[in-house]
């Protein structure tokens, strides 16, 4: 039966905008369909539908997906920044996506097509696509992750001084996490019996998260790329160190662009470890240069309308291996 | 969970004192309603089309991803399947294996099949809930259980309608037995709803008495159908060297079983037993068991008119003409009907009167039928544990099962 979830029969139509007045039937209605959700999701949803102003529509989608999430991981989701992953962090399997989608669908009154679902695997990524739908706007390119062999493959750096286990890039930034083992060979000497992770090395760590947005998800112009050997740190300013890192510890790690124009990038960063803030750096700069390719890469915004869509998605859609397996 | 009891203890004690289950079902409380009574499952709302609505007896914490895809019956079996594990002592590494089934058997869903259609028909294909399919189909009870328990051996679900619960217990026995099995959940369920019940209207077969003390009176020569009931029912079935490496006393044992088919008519019992009877010779056949050994037999006895006789034929065959007399009793007069689940539901009361060491009699009988004559239909609570039981099942198309047990 997974196959009728992979491929069930929905509308080609993937965008209506609010058109008709908002009567009080279709309000009784909404609150029929929102009865499980917060009253404040259902005063967002009363907003976008009287003045269709997508403003609103983030109230919307998270008071949705926090109606289907079980309650004891709803804590996450109010804390939660766009990153949050929808299955592996809040146990949203893909029929569960259905009936969020439904309810969304419902609730903005617009129809979403089944193959652009399967792109979405954060809870920003379903906020930039309602978004996007909403507004009109072309479908951004789906948040990327990357294990480790990719990031391997395609960094500069390599071990033992690469320090990123896994990491996801969207348009917007990355994020990474990284586990120290106490293995690592300057903790035999930073410090004397007393291995801490030297500050240092995470805005290193926080560099190398900037050095693969450059490489995987920064904007290019059509037959250019990054090269991966012209990326270079040049300085950083307003870094603070919050919180001792100890072996055992999971750093994770988040950059976004700030400025970016050829040769300077700079980006803002940070390391948490769980809830806590270990390492804050307000600016972060590296320098980079394009180089000539033979295949153009794909450009940051899919052009390509949706009911096309499956074309922009067969790379590596994220959703579509989660329902797959 | 049953009409006439949530839990063993209750159910043994309500069958002991013959206390019966049944209600005036409020939603039947119309002029255009002849049928007035049900056997109703007590500490349960599931009248709502969404299960979020559903409330369920303290005690059992059900998660909503586990109960969106469930019907009501689900519910029931849910809370029945989490009560048989504690029951039978079963540690989590008991459950899920290679080495351990389930079997189940219900008729779906109606109420939610009709909700699900009506809403694709009405709202188009793109509003079909996505777990409407697996909440209400002919399955829905297997699918719901083996994935909520994670239930990696044998699955599968029965449809021989009031048989069906009769024969998953039956080919649970042979996975067992055959050691293709150590261990068999049979799982028995119905919805017993406006929607499961009110259909058999059709058929004239429903008793149209509004006195919840006389609706459901089989072998009483003025019975005039059967009073529907729903709820579920787990019984765990072991071999017996599961049984000793667990250090655990079963309720009985399950000899074995027999099965014939009428090959007369889709919803008529044949006029003589002639399937029913052969089920059972076969089930002595299979076992080796003597008639005569028989002290107890739990009848299919629904209180319909054709059928009770039918069956009293196929009882007198077996044991009257030979001189023997064991006591007979129907509890559908204390339960009701409970189609798909009945055989099921009836061997767990099988398993524990012989286990507290009574036979209870067949409720709700004043006068009794003359076609009954040669029988010993107990006409109340016989203090005496039956060290052999037979339980007979029948269902449509003339599909006929007997079950034999022995006290342990």
């Amino acid at each position: 039966m997974s196959d009728s979830v992979q491929s069930p029969q929905g509308s080609n139509k993937s965008l209506t905008v609010v058109s008709k007045p908002f009567a009080p039937d279709d309000e009784t209605a909404l609150r029929e369909a929102l009865k499980r959700c917060s009253p404040s999701t259902f005063e967002a949803a009363v907003q976008f539908r009287k003045t269709g102003n997508a403003d609103h529509m983030p109230a919307v989608v998270i008071g949705v997906i926090e109606r289907f999430v079980e309650p004891d991981l709803r804590a996450k989701l109010k804390d939660a920044d766009d990153d949050l992953r929808l299955i592996e962090d809040l146990g949203i399997d893909s029929l569960t996506m259905m009936e969020i989608v439904i309810l969304v669908e419902d609730v903005l009154q617009l129809s979403i097509n089944n193959d652009e679902l399967r792109n979405l695997r954060t809870v920003g990524d379903v906020k930039t696509f309602i978004d996007c739908k909403i507004r009109g706007l072309p479908l951004p390119r789906p948040t990327k992750f990357l294990p480790i062999e990719h990031i391997g493959a395609v960094m500069p750096v390599q071990p033992p001084f690469l320090f990123l286990n896994e990491a996801s890039v969207s348009s917007t930034g990355a994020n990474g996490k990284y586990k120290i083992t106490g293995q690592e060979f300057f903790l035999q000497g930073h410090f004397k019996d007393n291995p801490v992770m030297p500050a240092s090395i995470m805005l290193e760590a926080l560099g190398q998260l900037a050095v693969l947005f450059l490489l995987e998800g920064a904007p290019t112009e059509p037959g250019k790329a990054i090269g991966s050997n012209t990326i270079f740190f040049t300085g950083c300013e307003g870094v603070r160190a919050h919180r001792m890192c100890k072996p055992g510890d999971i750093l994770t790690l988040s950059i976004k662009p700030k400025r970016m124009k050829m040769p300077l990038a700079t980006f803002e960063g940070a390391i948490r470890v769980g809830q806590e803030k270990a390492v804050i750096a307000e600016d972060i700069t590296l320098t980079f240069a394009y180089v000539d390719v033979a295949v153009a890469p794909a450009p940051v915004a899919e052009t390509s309308q949706p009911g096309s869509s499956s074309e922009g998605s067969g790379s590596n859609p994220p959703l579509r291996v989660a329902m797959n397996a | 969970m049953t009409s006439i009891g949530n839990d063993a203890a209750t159910v043994t004690g309500n069958l002991r004192e013959m206390r019966h289950g049944f209600e005036l079902y409020p939603p039947f409380q119309k002029p255009e309603i002849a049928c007035k009574v049900v056997g109703t499952i007590k500490g349960f709302t599931t009248d709502s089309v969404d299960p979020e609505d559903w409330t369920w007896p303290a005690g059992y914490e059900i998660k909503r991803e586990t109960i969106r895809s469930m019907a009501p019956h689900g519910l029931y079996a849910h809370c029945a399947f989490i009560q048989a594990i504690a029951d039978a002592k079963l540690a989590e590494g008991d459950i899920s294996n290679r080495d351990t089934g389930l079997f189940a058997a219900s008729a779906g869903s109606p109420m939610l099949t009709y909700y699900h259609h009506d809403r694709m028909i009405k709202l188009g294909p793109a509003r079909c809930s996505p777990l409407g399919i697996v909440a209400s189909i002919v399955g829905t009870l297997n699918f719901n259980l083996v994935a909520a328990f994670k239930i990696q051996g044998a699955s599968t679900g029965f449809s021989s309608a009031c048989a069906s619960s009769a024969h998953a217990i039956a080919y649970g026995y042979e996975e067992v037995a055959r050691g293709r099995q150590k261990r068999m959940f049979i799982v028995g369920g119905e919805d017993g709803n406006t929607d499961a019940i009110l259909p058999f209207a059709g058929m004239r077969t429903l008793s149209l008495q509004s006195d919840p003390a006389l609706a459901s009176r089989p072998f009483d020569v003025a019975r005039d159908g059967f009073v529907g009931t729903g709820g579920g029912v787990v019984l765990v079935l072991e071999s017996e060297e599961e049984v000793s490496r667990r250090g655990v006393t079963p309720y009985c044992e399950l000899l074995g079983w027999g099965q014939a088919s009428d090959g007369y008519n889709v919803a008529i019992s044949h006029p003589d037993g002639l399937g029913s009877k052969a089920a059972m010779d076969n089930a002595f056949k299979a076992t080796g068991v003597l008639p005569a050994s028989v002290d107890y037999v739990n009848a299919h006895a629904t209180s319909t008119l054709i059928g009770d006789i039918s069956e009293a034929r196929a009882l007198r065959s077996v044991f009257g003409e030979m001189g023997i007399r064991p006591g007979i009793s129907s509890t559908k007069s204390l339960t009701g009907h409970g189609l798909s689940l009945a055989g099921a539901m009836e061997t767990g009361f099988c398993a524990v009167l012989m286990r507290s060491g009574f036979m209870p009699g067949s409720a709700h009988i004043t006068k009794l039928d003359p076609a009954c004559e040669g029988l010993n239909i107990l006409r109340a609570t016989v203090p005496q544990a039956p060290k052999v039981v037979l339980k007979n099942s029948s269902g449509f198309g003339g599909a006929n099962v007997a079950l034999l047990m022995r006290k342990v």
